[in-house]
């Protein structure tokens, strides 16, 4: 504990903390950029990262909006599903507006065109959505959620003409890379760009003047009016800010960028509650964390399907060989629930929190609050004993 | 009316079959130091929600500085300039003093440098002896500092009218007296005060002008001295003789 202390100390006088975990921040850059290049490295693990990914994006764009906005919203993956649907079927059917005689046709539209407007629709309809919800709170909010995603994830299942039901629908591929090898590669880095792009444009917006509203807002919404806070207007913002992140996290991803086509099944509550977990696992205040929590969270769900067990002490098993490959199957969900359980029970913050507040040098602020207000809760402590 | 910071005519609250408030109609003009009492249930908080938009009056109006906002949002009277404490503390808990004091002040002004605000909020920490505490989080501050922060946040505001929802309770009296300054200065600074507030003594040593609700209805509206001979508000708190 000495030498753990006095390591600190070091890194305190010297480079400092904050200054360490940017050049930490930068080392783990430049390994995602340097991944895909190792020759060793499969098409499977590269697509496994891209996945990362794009759940990173998931979930840090929750973190936004029920970990610093308040609002524990269910809708997410509903939201990642309309830019991907509105994206595909814009590619398919092109867009029609039949009362004024006007029509696009689908060739008019070019893969990106296509995800603008999948991510237009669902910023409009977490427009909308976050109206509705202006006057619900907690619970109230979370069942609306629920219930929203629902219903658009039933409404994709059984309008199978449109969408394809349960085989889902392809998107109009947005690289088209004739070798497979030279694909997965571009797609990797495309997908890493969009999740720095992400963090970058939500880390401005936490750390400006609507991020300090938007915390206001989860406080104490009350409170936050009285201070003058619009919360109507940022709560809508936040909502269509998010909806249009995940609207456009989805569209590209479905564009045979990590998956080739969007089906019904990706937008089931449990989906939902997997971003919320990697967010949880991360730390929900933290949108680096809650990105970390769910790369790391994907990563090691692909790692434990299949665990390999050697046997101790020279034992074999009767075809002589001494491991075994233990296919996990939904155990592997099993452990994750563990941590879960875990997290939620003594690391609230998220187990990244510790390493995030220790980079930041708050929890030296923390430990001398608690300091500080000693006398005076002694005092206030008296008041009120008084008042009684 | 140029001279009136805020007008209320005949402002009713029903919910239900309970009239909260009952026809209310008085006017605040600067620098006033105005303190609110009446028993408990007397529509003393319900009355501060319909004033800063937290609720909306059933009937009646309201003017503040020249402007009628009955029924606007609460962020839109606060703009307008009219601050207010909540009786029980609504600090930011999980935000640090500094960012509680730079709420109000980025929403009141959004173009202000952001260094600016933060040196007027320093300064309006020191006023209020809670300077030490900038950084730390709200939630670790004592019921009294949390008080004294209410206070400071209101500053930021720079609001014409402030509503002080009892700003003594449970909070020691060393920092009680902080609170007495800040009333006086913040008056001296030529804004008008409206003190709600069950301490009494407080309320008058502070008051130029005493407010009684009573069952929602204003009962008497006069200088403390008078207010306290008043045959009404001496019924209303202390019951009627039944032989009467």
């Amino acid at each position: 504990m000495a030498i753990l202390n006095r390591i600190e100390s070091a890194i305190d006088e010297s480079i400092g903390r904050r200054r360490l975990g940017y050049a930490l921040l930068g080392l783990i850059i430049l390994f995602f950029l340097w991944f895909p290049n190792d020759a060793s490295q499969s098409n499977y693990a590269k697509t496994v990262f891209i996945s990362g990914f794009f759940y990173a994006i998931m979930s840090s764009s929750w973190a936004l909006l029920a970990g610093i906005a308040g609002q524990f919203s269910f809708g997410h993956m509903a939201f990642m599903g309309i830019g991907a649907y509105v994206a595909g079927l814009v590619a398919r059917d092109g867009i029609v507006f039949a009362s004024l005689g006007i029509g696009i046709t689908a060739e008019s539209f070019s893969a990106i065109g296509t995800i603008i407007i999948g991510t237009l629709i669902a910023g409009l309809v977490g427009l909308v959505i976050g109206w509705l919800l202006l006057r619900l709170r907690s619970a109230y909010l979370a069942l609306f959620t629920i219930a929203f995603s629902e219903l658009f994830r039933i409404m994709m299942l059984t309008e199978y003409d449109y969408t394809g039901g349960s085989n889902g629908l392809s998107l109009r591929p947005l690289l088209q890379i004739a070798d497979i090898d030279a694909a997965r590669q571009v797609e990797y880095y495309l997908m890493f760009a969009l999740l720095i792009v992400c963090l970058l444009a939500m880390y401005w917006v936490a750390n400006s003047p609507i991020g300090l509203f938007l915390r206001a807002m989860r406080e104490d919404e009350d409170a936050a009016s009285a201070l003058g806070v619009n919360v109507v207007r940022y709560k809508i913002l936040v909502f269509v800010f998010t909806s249009m992140i995940v609207g456009l996290a989805g569209a590209i991803f479905y564009s045979d960028v990590g998956s080739e086509r969007i089906i019904p099944e990706q937008l089931e509550v449990l989906q939902m509650s997997l971003i919320i977990a990697y967010a949880v696992i991360g730390g929900m205040e933290s949108l680096i964390g809650a990105a970390a929590g769910a790369f790391i969270s994907r990563y090691l769900l692909e790692a434990m399907r299949e665990v390999v067990i050697s046997l101790p002490l020279g034992l074999t098993l009767p075809d002589g060989s001494d491991a075994f490959v233990w296919e996990t199957g939904a155990w592997r969900f099993a452990v994750f629930g563990v941590v879960m359980v875990f997290t939620l029970r003594y690391m609230r913050n998220g187990l990244l929190y510790p390493i995030i507040t220790w980079f930041s040098g708050r929890d030296l602020a923390m430990q001398e609050t608690v300091a500080k207000r000693d006398d005076d809760d002694d005092l206030d402590e008296q008041a009120g004993a008084s008042d009684e | 009316m140029s001279d009136i910071n805020l007008l209320l005519n005949r402002v009713s609250k029903r919910f239900g079959g309970n009239q909260a408030v009952d026809h209310v109609s008085f006017s605040v003009t600067k620098p006033e130091l105005i303190g609110m009492i009446g028993p408990n249930g007397a529509g003393k908080t319900t009355l501060t929600n319909l004033m800063s938009g937290m609720l909306k009056p059933t009937t009646g109006t309201i003017y503040l500085n020249g402007r009628r906002i009955d029924g606007h949002p609460a962020y839109d009277v606060t703009r307008a300039g009219l601050g207010r404490t909540f009786q029980i503390t609504r600090a930011l808990g999980r935000m640090t003093v500094l960012e509680n004091m730079m709420v109000p002040g980025l929403a009141h002004r959004p173009r202000a440098r952001r260094l600016d605000l933060e040196e007027r909020a320093h300064e309006i920490l020191g006023l209020l002896t809670i300077d030490h505490l900038t950084n730390e989080y709200s939630r670790a501050l004592s019921g009294g500092q949390r008080k004294l922060l209410e206070l400071g946040r209101l500053l930021m505001l720079e609001p014409s009218v402030i509503i002080l929802d009892e700003p003594f309770a449970g909070v020691h009296p060393r920092l009680q007296e902080t609170i007495y300054q800040y009333i006086h200065r913040v008056h001296e600074d030529g804004k008008a005060i409206i003190l709600i507030s069950h301490d009494m003594d407080a309320v008058f040593e502070l008051s130029h002008r005493l407010l009684v609700l009573h069952h929602g209805a204003l009962i008497a509206d006069g200088a403390p001295q008078a207010v306290r001979s008043d045959p009404a508000v001496i019924e209303a708190y202390l019951g009627h003789d039944e032989d009467d």
